[in-house]
């Protein structure tokens, strides 16, 4: 079989999103748990103390923002998969 | 039961709504042969006109257009500031005081004065520049990587100067090595990182619902993409709040160490 007749830049288009898909599947869900568990106890500590609630309001806040940069390195990554994929030219001869 | 019922009468009724308003957009954008630009070229930024070699970029024109609007409206705002204040003076001064708060409850120091200029200037800049791409004509400049990289560069470089600033360069350069010397490159590659983790955090955020309401808008044209907009609205303001918070916590982290030895 000859491989350099296969339609390679199809075949790279079509493995790119379909690991695209899956991978931001699997980044989203995971930090998004993670937002749920800071989300849950920070309303409880609120609800079991309504004093404390401005400084446990921008602990959660800062907890949730670092839990949410997680998804974005997913997205940046997804996105330069798709879109400016430096191994392209490389892969595919210019 | 009546009320579930309408309720779920209401939900269809949207749902309902929002596919014939895409359907009609599909068959308007047929019958006119309107071709939508790809996604990726909607977003990028584009060259505008060169300088030499510089390349001056949409981004770059945005941010000055900006610039432009901040500056004349605080100079006309701030000629006409009264003891009775009036409805804008009333939204800046309720801006102001909520930028103190947060510096006073993120740093602990006795002068909170000397931290507000850098502070109040990223909130508003952040945010008065996520939500600029609201108005038709003009792009965000903050889905262009360059501008979060460089306010997160003038961050890690705003941090060691409050440290030396407050406490001396021994004493800032001291809290480096403070339980034992193991902990010098744990620092300093926490430094590093949370540059790269800002800007991200920001470029990210802002590029994404710009993804999507470019999609929607390639979808359906017609009304669709409005709600979607009017939420990019919130997630503008809270990354400006997140932005400015965290600036104020690198910030009291290199200065309160100061105040402990």
């Amino acid at each position: 079989m000859d491989w350099s007749t296969l339609p390679w830049d199809k075949i790279f288009v079509i493995v790119t999103v379909l690991v695209a898909g899956p991978g931001i599947i699997l980044g989203i869900t995971v930090p998004a748990i993670g937002q749920a568990i800071v989300a849950y106890s920070g309303l409880k500590a609120i609800s079991r103390q309504p004093e404390a609630g401005d400084r446990i309001n921008s602990i959660v806040l800062l907890s949730l923002a670092m839990l949410e940069s997680l998804a974005i390195y997913v997205l940046a990554v997804i996105l330069i998969l798709v879109f400016a994929n430096p191994m392209r030219a490389f892969m595919l001869g210019g | 039961m009546l009320k579930k019922n309408k309720k779920t009468l209401t939900l269809l009724l949207v749902f309902g709504v929002v596919i014939a308003l895409a359907l009609i957009s599909f068959q308007i954008r047929k019958n006119t042969g309107y071709e939508a630009k790809p996604v990726a070229e909607e977003i990028a930024p584009h060259v505008v006109f060169n300088i030499g070699p510089i390349q001056v970029t949409s981004t770059v024109v945005n941010t000055w257009i900006m610039m432009l609007l901040l500056g004349v409206g605080s100079y006309f705002l701030g000629r006409s500031f009264k003891i009775r204040p009036g409805m804008f003076q009333n939204a800046i001064e309720w801006l102001v005081s909520a930028i103190q708060s947060i510096i006073n409850q993120n740093i602990e120091t006795r002068d909170p004065d000397l931290f507000f200029p850098v502070v109040a200037t990223f909130a508003i800049f952040i945010g008065v520049a996520n939500l600029l791409g609201l108005i038709p004509g003009l792009h965000s400049p903050t889905p262009d990587i360059n501008t979060p990289l460089a306010m997160a560069l003038v961050v890690f470089l705003s941090v060691p100067y409050f440290g030396i600033r407050t406490q001396g360069l021994g004493g800032y350069l001291k809290h480096y090595v403070e339980p034992i010397f193991l902990m010098l490159p744990i620092e300093v590659a926490s430094e590093i990182a949370r540059t790269f983790s800002l800007t991200f955090r920001l470029f990210g955020n802002i590029l994404g619902e710009e993804i999507i309401i470019a999609i929607l808008f390639i979808i359906s044209p017609f009304i669709v993409p409005v709600p979607m907009m009017l939420f990019s609205i919130f997630t503008g303001v809270l990354q400006a709040y997140i932005f400015t918070l965290l600036t104020c916590v690198y910030i009291g982290g290199a200065v309160k160490a100061h105040q402990e030895s």
